[in-house]
């Protein structure tokens, strides 16, 4: 009878020490356990997410850069012909120097976007790897503690970093912020090189519905 | 007795629940950033696709054409077969089918306009080291 009073009295401390230490311990373990839960969700949501956006926004990118190269791909197909026929009509002078010029200054203007756009390819948005670093911003809350779900602070914080990481990606490719324009100097580019175009085609002598072609690309 | 049994029950259910919750949380946080990931990704190198492949087609329009005006008028035999290889070759133009980039037909389609540009090629005389200017474009789906 006295030594339990004494334990209670004296030891009480130590006891109650020794539960919070296991108490805390499967707080612990159970924070880590939701941690992993969060994170292989979280795994299996980019795949599934990604496996069901990448074709849709295939479709979306192919139409864009297909309204890209329009203009000047015929531009191209145009001064080409023009060149083929000066060689044919005129197989014992050279080519004036005027059409391969234009022809070399209209191939590297196409060369030009679509290097723009092969380049946005290069510096593709951080892997998964990256993400899963991220991972743990993602706090886990014990169960009971108020936490109400998708709506709380934790959750739009996340939003938050994903909207500044597609941010920062637009910044990078100017793809995904003008989608489907050309940057104004290229769009300025391609106008003189039609004017010259237009110049060349009279000053040769060719048909007046050619050149009512070439200027339907201009503004294009 | 029952009561115990029950309160474990419900332990048992509320940790299942919670399990279930957190691993739902995270999927539709990864759900979202791989849907905007893929769309980013798919939407890159669809461009690069498009570009490649209308480049192509616009050339053998513009290069179509030229030629139509150039020999527009003419009404001797071989012009008058020239034109209508020409024609051709706008019609498969007009018929191209980068609106949808799906299209099984796609490939087969690019196969008959190149097979028609190198005819009209044939016909009009040009010299083989002109036609290295096209750089072809492959590959339009995942």
């Amino acid at each position: 009878m006295m030594s339990w009073l004494k334990s209670a009295s004296f030891g009480g401390e130590d006891v109650f020490d020794e539960n919070a230490d296991e108490l805390h311990l499967q707080s612990k373990e159970w924070t880590s356990n939701m941690k992993k839960r969060i994170k292989d969700g979280y795994v299996d949501g980019v795949s599934a997410g990604e496996e069901a956006s990448l074709q849709v926004g295939f479709n979306q990118g192919f139409r864009e850069g297909a309204a890209q190269t329009v203009a000047v791909g015929r531009l191209k197909g145009i001064v080409s012909a023009v060149w083929c026929w000066c060689q044919i009509q005129h197989p014992e002078k050279p080519v004036p120097a005027g059409v391969i010029d234009l022809l070399q200054l209209v191939t590297q203007h196409e060369e030009g976007i679509i290097d723009g756009i092969r380049k946005a390819l290069e510096n593709p948005p951080p892997s998964v790897s990256d993400v899963s670093e991220s991972m743990e911003d993602l706090e886990v809350k014990q169960p009971g503690l108020g936490c109400g779900g998708t709506g709380c602070e934790d959750t739009d914080c996340c939003r938050s970093e994903q909207k500044m990481d597609l941010e920062s990606s637009h910044h990078q490719h100017n793809l995904s912020s003008e989608p489907s324009g050309f940057p104004s100097r290229s769009h300025e580019g391609l106008d003189l090189l039609v004017r010259r175009c237009m110049d060349l085609v009279s000053e040769l002598g060719l048909p007046q519905e050619l050149i009512h072609h070439i200027e339907e690309l201009r503004n294009s | 007795m029952a009561d115990g049994r029950q309160e474990a029950d419900e332990l048992f259910d509320r940790i299942l629940l919670a399990d279930e919750r957190f691993r739902g949380e995270g999927y539709q946080e990864g759900f979202e950033r791989g849907t905007a990931r893929g769309l980013q990704n798919g939407r890159r190198h669809g461009a690069s696709h498009g570009a490649k492949l209308s480049s192509e087609i616009s050339f053998y329009h513009g290069f179509a054409v030229t030629w139509r005006s150039l020999l527009e008028g003419n009404a001797d035999d071989r012009s008058r077969k020239r034109l209508k290889a020409l024609e051709a070759l706008l019609n498969l133009i007009q018929r191209s089918p980068l609106e949808d980039p799906q299209s099984v037909k796609l490939q087969e389609d690019m196969e008959k306009l190149r097979a028609k540009f190198r005819q009209v090629c044939s016909m009009l005389n040009v010299s083989t080291d002109f036609k290295e200017y096209i750089k072809t474009a492959e590959g339009t789906s995942f």
